[in-house]
């Protein structure tokens, strides 16, 4: 095994053998014995390195065609990026692609990524992974009887990739792979995420997207019912809670405390959003800490009456437990539990029957058995059906939906919560907010959805995500966000005119969520980024979306006023996100480009109408130099048509 | 009382006319009716049904609200039915329960009934499930039109079927129009394929050179399931043809369905029954002298790898179950693994597999193909037309579409008659074929959402004129059935001889008989790409310069005339192939790859050409339940001002604005030589308009498009999925009623 620090070897001794070494790839047996018409694109090539190079590393993209040009001219060379390093390179590599087969060929890592470069094959291949999207690395059995060691990397975006090279003969030196360890779980390394030095500067400042203040001004927030307060301004009510607040005008701040003891963490109901015409609200919190004994808070109480007397049009409160009751009522033993309806007097409790983080996480583990690699070919649906991941899909959504309804026709306030506050809820009220109000399915208002129903308001994207940390069987990491984004995507199904961003958006959201080249998704809480200086010292993934905005933009996109949705939601509707978790497979090739067909027509009408406005003003000069001669010139009937996109 | 009559009476003079009902289509008589009926509607509650008057035709059941809710603005409304009426040949089964007494009975022709029904459900074929109470209605007359219903659902002949009525007496009352005009066959642009002439073009279009029209059926004297005409190899003279036809079952000398550009042909086959004979035959029928290759004749014995046609019917049976008639709720908990077992998804997706792989033999290896199949009426109709359907733009377009089932289903002798079953004589003859063949098409337009010229509302709606007896393309087995019944209508009807079937009983496709110009404007796709490729016109080739907007020729339309002889496939089937070997070279093969997988590896590495070949992709997770038409009756599974028709409002908005300024260019620039003179300047547009939804004004701001949701354009009416008026479950209650399948055991046994 030759191995070189050098660039400059890069490509220079091309690997003449050709090596199959394909039996050990048992997983795509099944549908390779299937010999009927299969659909095998070979685009595995192109496609993982075109999709990997398209969405991995936008950065390519980012100043506008000529770096289009550049990326598809030379997608299969490592590209840099600003600050990227090349910490090791090793040649002899075999890849065992999981559709393709065996592929030998050049290793880079860097510190934000690894670069596969296969040499023994044309039209060449390249596999180009953000580091951060490495949730372990193992090395596989021992040396085989050709010496080779073999590493498999298990990633959190539904991908599995494996790797050989020859047994080190020189002992001492490391193989790539532990130094690609090293750079994949930074933290635990003590050494810094990738996004801390990634500079890349963009047009657009994605930091200022967000800013609380003006988000409730755009709500009418503060006004006769709410107000908006700063007790919290040194996160001392609560850490994990953002700065801003806002609370009922007719609770001042020394009783906030008092509710802020009652409800776990400290994360007492606080305004998300308002009706702009009923005044109905939704709020969110934590769990009230009953306990086993039934504790009261008469604060807590006086709380969520002041919640429903800001709304003169419903003497009702609908308080919706995210959790199956009998998770709720298994909290009273470490202390918390559920509002009781004696207590709380015209309040209503509903649960929601909606599974914790432990049980999401395991329901995505057998998705990901079902998909990947290879879809077998029967029992399909039946497969899709046992990982149980539609179904909660359809409990988070059929939840959302009925707090939307509520809030909506019943013109009622509703109080959202779960245990602690910021996975559930997060997931119900920014799910909710979708529904009611259009200004979230703008790219802008989904930005500011995400970053104040799940950043500022504390979802642990550190623990649940476990960016650079080594320890993968950690039970604080879940899908929750993934999940969230989920249900978005299958409500831009049922309404594909509703939402001005694309499915691309969402992928590229996932995507960055975990590559950890933005500073977004860092941190737990707004204390903790604020701590970090994450806005000075990153760069946000809202500077790079919004610097681009036509590749997430929804053409069908039509901005209707007072459009809520009211989504079906029946296991009918729901369909398994083909172009997030099935991506990887290369017979899943992305179904016709709709919007590229799009963009065409509208190029067409651009076109079209240029023509028509230039033959109307020659049309018009010419009658006016003679105006005798054609009396009834066509012009009357030009009118040009609307342009509206 | 009629219902204990002991022997069959003929159908017409079973119960004497009440009166001939004026709104409805000519010649319809009212049979019974009853009053105070309440149909059901609503979900949860009783408070939307609505009352009315329930009448039994000799054409339909219908019901006449009593205060007839405003008409929905924007919907499909058909000319000969109303939105509560149901065609007696759309119903599958008649169901009378009575709540009280907890009984129930299916009711099939000229049966008792011993009790008086409270309710009345009608399993219809298009999927909707409809419920009338009769909790309010005299009950002697609410029996008597649940035996009419009954009775006149099953219709002793043939000839019975409404549709003989109506068109003989549409025929002499709009004579004058028909004849004098100068159009042909009634404006009928597409070909039926019962003249030579249509074969003639069908040749020439796909560069059949060593392919003939054939008259030796003329008079079906050899086969009685073949059309009259038939293509056969020049090499063959008439009589070896005739010499051959007794290897075939009924005769049927094989059938030429398509040319490949590079010489293979597709051609469709009886079994043989002397063994000896098969490779002779394969020999003679496929390889022709110039064929480039001469590479082996592939023969697909299609029984062997695909269902047969009574695991297709169960298939549906159970999807349509599923997805109608369980209760909502109750389907909702087991949906996918419900569906998987019903193997409807499953069998979609082996057609289009099998399918596909005959496109890699035709096109990747040149080899001719030959469908092969028992008697060749049934499974080859769904392969044959799938597999040119892949290879051919034309038949993407609509005429080419409905040339297509002319070609391969009508003039085959697909046996529409049993199959659909119309006069509910033999069940086990009954299956979807030309609903999976529908679902089919659909799965390729939900891939390829640009290659279609007609919409999934175009196959919804087709699907549905199966259940409408007034065409004559779905009512019989075979031509010949067709054209006897024809000429004795005509005789009947004292129609002159001479007189073209077409202008006397006309085919489905002209759906001026069904739809204003405006709904039929829902047929069209906003996104199709046609293209300007070589066409045949008069018999010569003759190749339209290709255009470098590939949309600029088709956004207004190809002219009729020459639509016929569109030919897009044959260009880019060479640039494909060309490609191929360009690549081999450096193509190591991947693993222990097949050839046919190599083919679709390539195929799917290259963009796809949407006037070209197209593959669908067949993974399972590719195969998509079609649920605009299985649940767009089912009100649970409707989505409120959302489903893909609103992307579809959008699109066409977009393309008609197109169209507008198209028009207005055209009329800047004048009449260009060789072309028809131009509209008159500020000359109306909108006549003509392509779209259904059509430009907006600047000045109305974009509301929320309250009528669309995803059942649009249908309504979603009252089915079962809901608990019964005693909060039973109806569905539960009908336990053990072997819903859909066999009325037979059923209608004995009284309850």
């Amino acid at each position: 095994m030759e191995k070189s620090g050098s660039v400059d070897s890069l490509g220079s001794k091309r690997s003449s053998s050709r090596q199959p070494s394909v039996d050990s790839l048992s997983s795509t047996s099944t549908s390779r014995s299937d010999r009927s018409a299969q659909t095998k694109p070979h685009s595995a090539m192109s496609s993982d390195s075109v999709s990997t190079s398209a969405e991995l590393s936008p950065e390519l993209r980012v100043s506008g065609l000529q770096a289009k040009v550049l990326r598809d001219s030379n997608k299969e060379e490592l590209q840099l990026l600003p600050n990227e390093k090349v910490q090791d390179l090793a040649q002899d590599v075999t890849y065992f692609c999981p559709f393709i087969g065996a592929l030998r060929g050049i290793v880079t890592v860097t510190n934000y990524r690894l670069f596969f470069k296969c040499t023994d094959r044309d039209p060449a291949f390249a596999l180009d992974l953000p580091l951060g999207v490495v949730s372990r690395v193992e090395k596989i059995g021992g040396a085989s009887s050709r010496g080779d060691v073999s590493y498999g990397l298990v990633c959190k975006d539904v991908r599995n990739l494996r790797f050989a090279h020859k047994q080190m003969e020189d002992t001492l030196r490391k193989s790539i792979f532990e130094v690609l360890m090293k750079f994949a779980f930074p933290v635990s390394n003590g050494l810094q995420i990738f996004a801390f030095e990634y500079g890349q500067v963009f047009p657009e400042n994605g930091w200022k997207v967000c800013d609380a203040v003006s988000e409730y001004k755009r709500q009418g927030i503060p006004n006769e019912s709410w107000r908006i307060t700063k007790v919290n301004d040194h996160y001392e009510l609560c850490d994990t809670y953002p700065s801003t607040l806002a609370v009922p005008v007719n609770m001042p701040d020394e009783e906030l405390k008092r509710v802020a003891a009652f409800r776990a963490k400290g994360r007492i109901p606080v305004l998300s959003w308002i009706h702009p015409e009923s005044q109905a609200t939704v709020t969110r919190c934590s769990q009230p800490m009953v306990g086993v004994n039934g504790k009261r808070s008469k604060e807590d109480e006086k709380y969520l009456q002041a919640i429903m007397d800001a709304n003169a049009q419903s003497h009702k409160l609908f308080i919706f437990d995210a959790r199956p009751s009998v998770n709720a009522a298994a909290n009273k033993m470490k202390g918390g539990g559920y509002e009781s309806e004696d207590a709380y007097q015209n309040a209503e409790l509903v649960f929601l029957d909606i599974h914790n983080i432990h049980v999401m996480r395991e329901s995505l583990r057998k998705l990901k058995d079902v998909v990947y690699p290879n879809i077998e070919d029967s029992h399909w649906l039946s497969n899709l059906e046992s990982t149980h991941w539609l179904e909660h899909i359809k409990l988070i959504l059929a939840g959302a939906l009925r707090i939307a309804d509520k809030v909506e026709s019943g013109k009622t306030s509703v109080v959202v919560h779960c245990s602690d506050g910021w996975d559930r809820t997060c997931q119900l009220t920014s799910l909710a907010m979708l529904m009611l109000d259009g200004y979230y399915r703008t790219i802008r208002g989904f930005e500011v959805l995400l970053e104040k129903e799940w950043l500022s308001f504390g979802h642990r994207f550190q623990l649940r995500i476990g960016h650079g940390d080594k320890n993968h069987t950690d039970a604080d990491r879940s899908p929750v966000f993934i999940q969230f984004v989920d249900c978005v995507w299958q409500l831009t199904r049922q309404f594909p005119a509703a939402f001005e961003f694309n499915e691309n958006f969402l992928v590229t959201i996932l995507d960055h969520l975990y590559s950890c080249l933005f500073g977004t998704f860092l941190c737990n809480s707004e204390q903790q980024r604020l701590k970090e200086e994450i806005p000075k010292r990153t760069v946000s993934l809202w500077s790079y979306i919004n610097s681009q905005l036509e590749e997430f933009t929804n053409p069908f996109y039509v901005n209707y006023s007072n459009h809520v949705l009211f989504p079906a939601v029946s296991l009918r509707h729901l369909e398994l996100w083909v172009g997030y978790y099935i991506r990887w497979n290369p017979r899943m090739r992305p179904q016709e480009p709709v919007h590229q067909r799009y963009k065409e027509l509208l190029a067409k009408r651009a076109e079209l109408q240029k023509r028509v406005d230039e033959l109307q003003r020659e049309v018009t000069n010419r009658s006016a130099s003679s105006s005798s001669e054609r009396a009834g010139s066509p012009t009357r009937s030009i009118t040009p048509v609307q342009t509206f996109v | 009382m009629f219902s204990g009559k002991p022997t069959k009476p003929t159908f017409k003079c079973y119960l004497p006319p009440v009166q001939v009902c004026i709104c409805g289509s000519l010649c319809e008589i009212v049979v019974n009716e009853v009053n105070f009926v309440r149909k059901c509607i609503s979900a949860e509650s009783s408070q939307d049904d609505l009352w009315g008057k329930l009448i039994c035709t000799n054409f339909k059941v219908s019901f006449i609200p009593q205060d007839a809710p405003p008409k929905q603005k924007l919907k499909l409304s058909h000319l000969l039915l109303e939105e509560h009426d149901i065609p007696l040949t759309c119903l599958e089964q008649v169901v009378t329960v009575n709540d009280t007494k907890g009984k129930k009975k299916v009711l099939g022709s000229n049966q008792k009934l011993k009790f008086n029904p409270t309710e009345l459900i009608l399993y219809c074929k298009d999927l909707r499930v409809i419920r009338f109470c009769f909790d309010e209605a005299g009950p002697e007359s609410a029996k008597k039109v649940c035996l009419a219903i009954a009775h006149y659902s099953h219709p002793a002949d043939l000839q019975l079927l409404f549709g003989f009525d109506y068109q003989g007496r549409r025929y002499h009352e709009s004579k004058g129009e028909w004849v004098n005009g100068s159009v042909p066959r009634g404006g009928l642009q597409t070909p039926i394929f019962d003249r030579p002439s249509d074969w003639d073009r069908e040749i020439k279009r796909t560069g059949a050179s060593e392919w003939r029209v054939c008259s030796i059926n003329e008079h079906y004297a050899i086969s009685q399931s073949l059309p009259e005409y038939i293509v056969v190899p020049v090499s063959l003279a008439d009589q070896d043809l005739k010499q051959h036809s007794s290897f075939f079952t009924d005769q049927r000398i094989p059938l030429w369905c398509w040319n490949h550009s590079n010489g293979s042909a597709l051609v469709r086959m009886t079994a043989i029954n002397d063994p000896l004979q098969q490779r002779k035959i394969d020999q003679r029928y496929t390889v022709i002298k110039s064929h480039p290759q001469r590479n082996e004749v592939v023969r697909s014995d299609l029984e062997k790898f695909l269902p047969g046609i009574q695991d297709i019917q169960s298939a549906f049976v159970k999807v349509r179950q599923i997805c109608v008639v369980d209760p909502f709720e109750e389907s909702e908990e087991r949906w996918f693994s419900s569906i998987e077992n019903s193997r409807w998804l499953e069998y979609v997706r082996v057609f289009l597999k099998h399918s596909a792989e005959m496109v890699y033999y035709l096109d990747g290896k040149n080899s001719s193909v030959i469908l092969q199949e028992e008697d060749d009426r049934d499974l080859s109709c769904v392969v044959s037309s799938l597999v040119q359907l892949m290879l051919d733009p034309h038949y993407r377009s609509i005429i080419g579409f409905q040339s297509l089932v002319q070609k391969e289903w009508v003039m085959a002798g697909h046996r529409f008659l049993d199959r659909c079953n119309h006069l509910k004589k033999n069940e086990k003859e009954e299956s979807p074929l030309f609903m999976l063949f529908l679902d089919c098409v659909w799965q390729m337009i939900n891939q390829y959402p640009s290659a279609f010229e007609f919409t999934e509302t175009y196959l919804t709606v087709l699907s549905d004129s199966m259940w409408i007896p007034l065409f004559s393309t779905f009512l019989f087995n075979s031509p010949k059935q067709r054209s006897h019944c024809l000429m004795d209508f005509a005789k009947n009807k004292a129609i002159p001889q001479g007189e073209d079937q077409v202008v006397y009983f006309p085919p489905v496709w002209n759906w001026s008989q069904q739809f204003s110009a405006k709904d039929q404007t829902l047929f069209n796709n906003p996104m199709y790409v046609g293209k300007g490729a070589p066409c045949v016109q008069n018999g010569e080739v003759k190749t339209f310069r290709r255009t470098k907007k590939t949309f600029s020729s088709t956004m207004r339309g190809t002219p009729a005339s020459l639509r016929n002889g569109l030919r897009g496939g044959e260009d880019s089937l060479h640039r494909r192939s060309s490609l191929v070997s360009e690549l081999k070279p450096d193509f190591s093969p991947v693993k222990d790859e097949s050839p046919s997988e190599r083919f679709f590896r390539d195929w799917f590495s290259r963009p796809a050409n949407q006037q070209g070949i197209l593959i669908p992709l067949l993974l399972p997770s590719h195969m998509a339940l079609w649920k605009l038409f299985f649940l767009r009756w089912v009100p649970e599974a409707c989505i409120a001002r959302g489903g893909p028709i609103t992307a579809y409002h959008k699109l066409s908005q977009l393309v008609d604005e197109i169209e507008i300024l198209q028009g207005q260019l055209r009329q800047y620039k004048g009449p260009s030589p060789g072309s028809t003179p131009l509209p008159s300047p500020g000359g109306p547009l909108s006549d003509q308009r392509r779209m259904y939804f059509t430009a907006i004004s600047p000045s109305d701001p974009p509301t929320p498009p309250d009528f669309l949701n995803s059942s649009f354009p249908f309504t979603p009416v009252g089915n079962l999925c809901r608990p019964g008026v005693h909060g039973t479950p109806i569905s539960k209650f009908l336990n053990g009623a072997r819903i859909w399948l066999s009325t037979e055991t059923l209608d004995n046994d009284a309850l």
